[in-house]
């Protein structure tokens, strides 16, 4: 149990490192650029450029992540492992299929729902299950399917084939880790968990037998310790999860900024090659999935309708800002592996496809 | 062990209260000035403000546990003893508490220092023009399906704008527009406008037009050819792509790139490759203010607005 304390810190030391250096060296950056010529770097169009792209990114995930954080504590709190294991079914296919239905219920993107999974996967839910909900959440909801449909007024055919391929890779992916994975795909599960959990009963225990004589007392008492419980970890998953989007939304800003659009349209047409671009694209852009499907459209003109799609499934489930969120809360291998899984079908599917629905 | 570490949990508590404070006062700050919409798109705005709310409360608790935590009183999240290999373990080092409430600190302090700025022309490049998506119908086909409009529309109009079923609504925007004496591009859609046009271009030939927007320049077209366009904003800044359409004015080679002018003429047409797409055929040139916002937003029920 040591063992595993002391393993669990020094990932988590050295993870918090590389977040220290990346804040030093652009506290030092700045510095530096700031003691050459401050008035001239006040003016420099691609630093007002970065700064409006990380702050607008930031501003545009900050309710999504605060619902997510919200979630988690809540999630933390007051669900228990049991509640969560009686509401998946055992057969996996049909924790799959739930899975893919919950996604549609909740409708959050991906900066939410990692912080969201992280705990569920804590309370007990299959890791295959939850593979499948993190694929199909950000995709297969109503919102997107709207968005979608009306970026696309002229050709409804791209939506549906949007919805379909995600649907579908999520369920793959979810039976390839259901057979492929072994073990736990969290970073950490410290023994604080359960301690944690221990805590919380003993709290109970204290709160209600002990003032049986004032039971309203003792409701408020708990509601209030309830309270402080949530807000309290949500603030923690707020500064845990916040520090991966400030530096994903830090790297999309910084990308944006040196790396445009053209440069990378540029870089290949072709039948499998233009699917590859898109997906590249939509991996570095690091768009909502509300909001990408409009962006697909300006690219509609030079590019297939295969390699839309690709963009706007593959761009959802795996890009630079979520990918640095998986990675800080799960294992670099399951990443890979569901990184590995998403990456191939979405260009198999997208390759596929014009051949039988987008034609 | 608790009374060791009290002092110092008291000022992780503090930090973040005002870390988290600052996040909201910097959405407060942006909302009031106006700023906000240069960075997220209108409809986005209600969500950043309760997401401040949000933050308000959520700070107000960390100051709060702060000052529990200075008066020397038990954390309130009562999980202080098992901190250790917890994932949300508080930063231990100086050097990880800097970089960690730095990293934090870095987009307040980028917004303290630098103004608010607007893009418009100067990343059209970097994002690619977009000189309309779609292709212009062929009307003599016999398959496309008569758009029926309630109203008094003529028969021969009907018959200008045959559409595809999906296109209706494209269809319905044309029929407005072909009435109008002037189309006027401005920030009410700009998008499904210029769609509409280049979707039916052969009606609109002729037509009068006015559009207000930057200059840009783009290669491999003729001299005398710059193109007037907006940047569209659906979510926010990162997602934003210019739209535009081809003018041709005589006066061109006196224009700045990014420079902001209103053209006025007559709708033309210009191949594009294998495409064709609308041209403006300017009678008059003149320059004019940058628009406060200068973003464009895609309207997706405009339809049901007609």
């Amino acid at each position: 149990m040591n063992a595993t304390t002391a393993a669990d810190r020094r990932t988590a030391a050295s993870r918090s490192n590389l977040a220290a250096l990346i804040g030093l060296a652009c506290i030092a950056g700045l510095y530096f650029v700031t003691a050459e010529s401050p008035g001239r770097l006040l003016h420099d169009a691609k630093l007002q450029l970065f700064k409006t792209l990380f702050v607008g990114i930031l501003l545009e995930a900050l309710p999504f992540i605060l619902i997510g954080v919200l979630i988690a504590a809540l999630l933390h709190v007051f669900v228990t492992d049991e509640m969560i294991r009686r509401f998946i079914p055992r057969h996996p296919v049909l924790g799959i299929l739930t899975a893919a239905v919950l996604g549609i219920v909740f409708p959050i993107c991906e900066c939410g729902m990692v912080p969201a999974i992280r705990n569920l996967i804590r309370k007990g839910m299959p890791t295959y299950v939850a593979s499948t909900f993190i694929l199909v959440g950000p995709i297969l909801n109503p919102i997107v399917f709207w968005s979608t449909l009306m970026a696309f007024r002229s050709r409804p055919e791209i939506a549906y084939t949007r919805m379909g391929l995600a649907f579908a890779i999520a369920l793959i992916v979810g039976l390839i880790v259901y057979r492929g994975y072994r073990g736990d795909p969290l970073r950490q599960r410290g023994p604080s968990v359960a301690a944690h959990d221990h805590r919380g009963h003993a709290h109970d225990h204290h709160t209600s037998p002990a003032h049986g004589g004032h039971g309203r007392r003792a409701i408020r008492s708990m509601i209030a310790g309830k309270t402080k419980d949530v807000m309290g970890h949500a603030a923690n998953e707020f500064f845990d999860m916040g520090k991966y989007l400030l530096i994903g939304a830090a790297l999309v800003g910084l990308l944006q900024t040196f790396v445009s659009n053209a440069m990378l349209v540029k870089l290949g047409q072709g039948e499998l090659g233009s699917n590859v671009l898109m997906m590249g694209l939509g991996f570095v852009l690091s768009l909502c999935s509300t909001s990408d499907a409009f962006v697909a459209q300006s690219f509609a003109a030079t590019f297939s309708a295969g390699s839309l799609v690709a963009f706007m499934v593959f761009g959802p489930m795996m890009n630079l800002k979520g990918l640095i969120m998986m990675l800080a809360v799960f294992k670099t291998k399951f990443v890979v592996l569901l990184a590995a899984c998403v990456t191939v079908l979405v260009l198999a599917g997208s390759w596929i496809l014009p051949y039988i629905a987008l034609k | 062990m608790k009374t060791m570490i009290w002092n110092p949990e008291a000022l992780h508590h503090l930090a973040r209260g005002l870390i988290v404070w600052g996040f909201a006062l910097l959405v407060v700050r942006l909302t009031f000035s106006g700023d906000i919409l240069l960075y997220i798109a209108p409809h986005l705005v209600i969500y950043a403000e309760i997401a401040a709310g949000g933050l308000l409360i959520l700070g107000g608790f960390q100051l709060y546990f702060a000052v529990r935590s200075f008066a020397g009183r038990a954390p309130a999240c009562a999980c202080g003893h098992d901190h250790e290999g917890h994932s949300h373990e508080m930063p231990a080092t100086p050097m990880r508490v800097t970089g960690l409430y730095g990293l934090f600190v870095l987009p307040l302090a980028l917004c303290l220092m630098l103004p608010s700025a607007a893009f418009a022309g100067t990343i059209a490049d970097s994002k690619g023009m977009n000189l309309g998506a779609s292709t212009a119908f062929n009307n003599g086909k016999e398959d496309a399906e008569l758009i029926e409009l309630e109203g008094d529309e003529s028969p021969e109009l009907r018959a200008m704008f045959r559409s595809r079923a999906y296109d209706r609504d494209f269809a319905k925007l044309g029929m407005l527009l072909y009435q109008q004496d002037m189309i006027e591009m401005k920030e009410d859609w700009f998008l499904e406008k210029l769609e509409t046009i280049n979707k039916f271009l052969d009606p609109f030939q002729g037509k009068s037009i006015e559009i207000t927007g930057f200059v840009y320049r783009q290669d491999g077209l003729a001299d005398g050819l710059i193109i007037v366009g907006r940047m569209a904003m659906t979510h926010c800044i990162a997602d934003i792509a210019p739209y535009g359409m081809i003018v041709d004015a005589p006066q061109a080679a006196g224009l700045k790139d990014d420079q902001w002018v209103t053209v006025k003429g007559t709708i033309g047409r210009q191949s594009l490759g294998d495409r064709e797409v609308m041209k403006v055929l300017a009678e008059s040139v003149t320059e004019a203010k940058p628009a406060a916002v200068p973003y464009v937003y895609p309207d997706r029920s405009f339809a049901s607005k007609l």
